[in-house]
């Protein structure tokens, strides 16, 4: 415990999930030694690059602030897969498929930059708004149905494998993971967005230009849930218009197990990243032993209160 | 007295229908003190947000070193050497002393435009201005949110000399301290001014600007109502014209 009481902040909190992470790998082994495999492995990153990404939007936007949230994050992701696939069916030349996800996805997340910082609609409502709209407008676009079509030299990229590890994970997630903590870390934008996180007002007064900021971070969340459904995309060789169902609350979760506070300013997003790999192994373990799903969901939330729970106490121990 | 830094000529400062300044002429000094004074809402905090570039003036004009200025932010006032310390200190807990002292102007290294901090030479500068105000803190890379009252004055204070401010403007910088901090923050003030630096102090504390201003200006009611040397006056008639019933004050608002 004494070693416990000396870590701080991210450090505590990567601690804390690792110990969960092998309480998890170590019930799973006990109830069910055969599900525990290399294979295992390399399914439980497939499932966690898409929510990577958008976890990772996810956690930015709220690391800057201004009860900043992106719910909209699972319908950008579904639209923006499915906004793609049209433009493919409408004529667009296939080599066009991965930008046209992106800038698709840029196009939805800067819309929702501009409803918060231009027009000072709260987050909440904001997003909440354009998640209904996003997420709606994939299913009404295509009646429900799947878009079939994907060309056949994106799927490799989407199935394969490097040494066990889906090719999805380290070309996308894991350099997304490391670019935006070089830039949180080592470079002038990284303090700007803390500072804005914690104390909007003296960001402002110091001409942090924060409204500038925030849009293109919205604009970041919004990319990031492109690139999650080009990943989707290759993955499956379909659009699938309900892709980015329940990604809104996954990667809040995910987020906020990885240790960002939800008021803005602190955190890491190498928390999050191990908070989206024991996210994933967990629902991956329970779904091995066939429990129910009403019963996933709910651990993932007594999960996520035990973290921030464990996060209060040693707040409360220094 | 040294030539004026800052010359502000009939200053007037509207909110809609309410005028919050009017009128205003004042003349600022560098190596000087200048305290300014007046009840809630006699409009010292809106004409030192005048200077600071954070309210444009509805009427009048500022003078920087002789040239005339207008301030659209208070970027463009640290352009011209005005720094303001804010009533809410405007720092960072989450961030160190020196990352919030280099905040918004950090020193950068840029890699294919994206700019890397230079962590090791803001952390020298800023353990070398925090000697040079005998600050007592010695580690430039504690949190911010760790310090006390007194400690976080002279973080803000390294911010505005790390500008190369000219001009420093403090709202009420002593107003929560315990008397030891305030002690420290008045010898601050002291020190910035024989650096060469023009000060500009709001205060509601009359022992504290006794203290440490060379000269007083009395605001009431938007206008600024006297102007006293502080050899030439005494506590009773600075309180005197601050509630008005000085004589002065009376004759004033009377021709009003």
């Amino acid at each position: 415990m004494n070693r416990l009481r000396s870590l701080h902040g991210p450090a505590l909190v990567l601690a804390i999930l690792a110990v969960l992470w092998v309480v998890v790998l170590g019930g799973l082994f006990v109830l069910k030694p055969t599900a525990l495999s290399a294979a295992t492995m390399t399914t439980v990153l497939q499932f966690s690059t898409i929510l990577a990404l958008a976890a990772l939007g996810q956690a930015l936007v709220i690391l800057a602030g201004g009860a900043g949230i992106d719910l909209s994050v699972g319908g950008s992701v579904s639209l923006s897969a499915i906004l793609a696939m049209l433009a493919l069916k409408a004529g667009m030349p296939p080599l066009l498929l991965p930008v046209a996800c992106i800038v698709a996805g840029l196009l939805l997340g800067l819309f929702n930059g501009l409803l918060v910082t231009r027009l000072a609609i709260l987050p909440l409502i904001a997003t909440l708004g354009t998640f209904f709209a996003y997420s709606g407008l994939a299913l009404a676009l295509t009646g429900g149905a799947p878009q079939p079509g994907v060309p056949q030299w994106l799927l490799p990229w989407g199935r394969g494998t490097l040494g066990g590890v889906p090719l999805p994970f380290v070309s996308a997630a894991l350099p997304a993971f490391v670019l935006a903590g070089i830039v949180l870390v080592f470079t002038a934008w990284g303090r700007w967005i803390y500072a804005m996180g914690f104390n909007e007002r003296s960001a402002r007064l110091v001409g942090i230009p924060v409204d500038r900021t925030r849009l293109i971070l919205y604009g970041l969340s919004g990319m990031l849930a492109g690139v999650a459904g080009l990943v989707s995309l290759a993955w499956f060789g379909s659009g699938r218009p309900n892709i980015g169902q329940n990604l809104e609350l996954e990667s809040l979760t995910a987020a906020m197990l990885g240790g960002i506070a939800i008021f803005g300013g602190r955190g890491g997003v190498g928390g999050v990243l191990a908070a989206v790999v024991l996210l994933v192994t967990l629902k991956t373990g329970l779904l091995q032993l066939n429990v129910n799903t009403v019963w996933q969901v709910g651990i993932v939330g007594a999960l996520l209160i035990f973290v921030l729970l464990a996060d209060r106490l040693s707040q409360r121990w220094r | 007295m040294s030539e004026a830094f800052l010359i502000a000529k009939g200053i007037a400062k509207r909110f809609g229908g309410l005028t919050a300044l009017s009128d205003v002429d004042l003349e600022i000094r560098a190596g000087e003190v200048l305290a300014l004074l007046g009840d809630n809402g006699a409009g010292k905090s809106t004409f030192i947000k005048v200077l600071a570039g954070a309210h444009p003036p509805s009427e009048g004009q500022i003078l920087v070193a002789g040239q005339p200025v207008s301030f659209a932010s208070p970027k463009d006032a640290a352009a011209s050497g005005i720094a303001t310390i804010f009533q809410e200190l405007a720092l960072s807990e989450n961030l160190s002393i020196s990352e919030n002292v280099y905040l918004g102007r950090e020193l950068k290294q840029s890699v294919l435009g994206v700019p890397f901090l230079r962590r090791k030479e803001m952390k020298q500068r800023v353990a070398e201005l925090l000697k040079e105000l005998d600050a007592h803190i010695s580690d430039p890379e504690a949190p911010v949110g760790s310090l006390s009252g007194g400690q976080r004055q002279s973080v803000a204070i390294c911010r505005a000399l790390n500008l190369n401010a000219k001009l420093v403007i403090m709202d009420e910088p002593t107003a929560a301290l315990a008397v030891a901090e305030t002690r420290k923050v008045l010898a601050l003030i002291r020190k910035l001014a024989e650096r060469g630096c023009a000060v500009v102090l709001i205060s509601h504390n009359i022992s504290d600007v006794f203290e440490v201003a060379d000269r007083m200006v009395v605001f009431r009611r938007g206008r600024k109502v006297a102007e006293r040397l502080r050899a030439e006056t005494e506590p009773e008639e600075i309180v005197a014209l601050i509630t008005g019933a000085h004589p002065d004050v009376r004759a004033l608002e009377k021709a009003q």
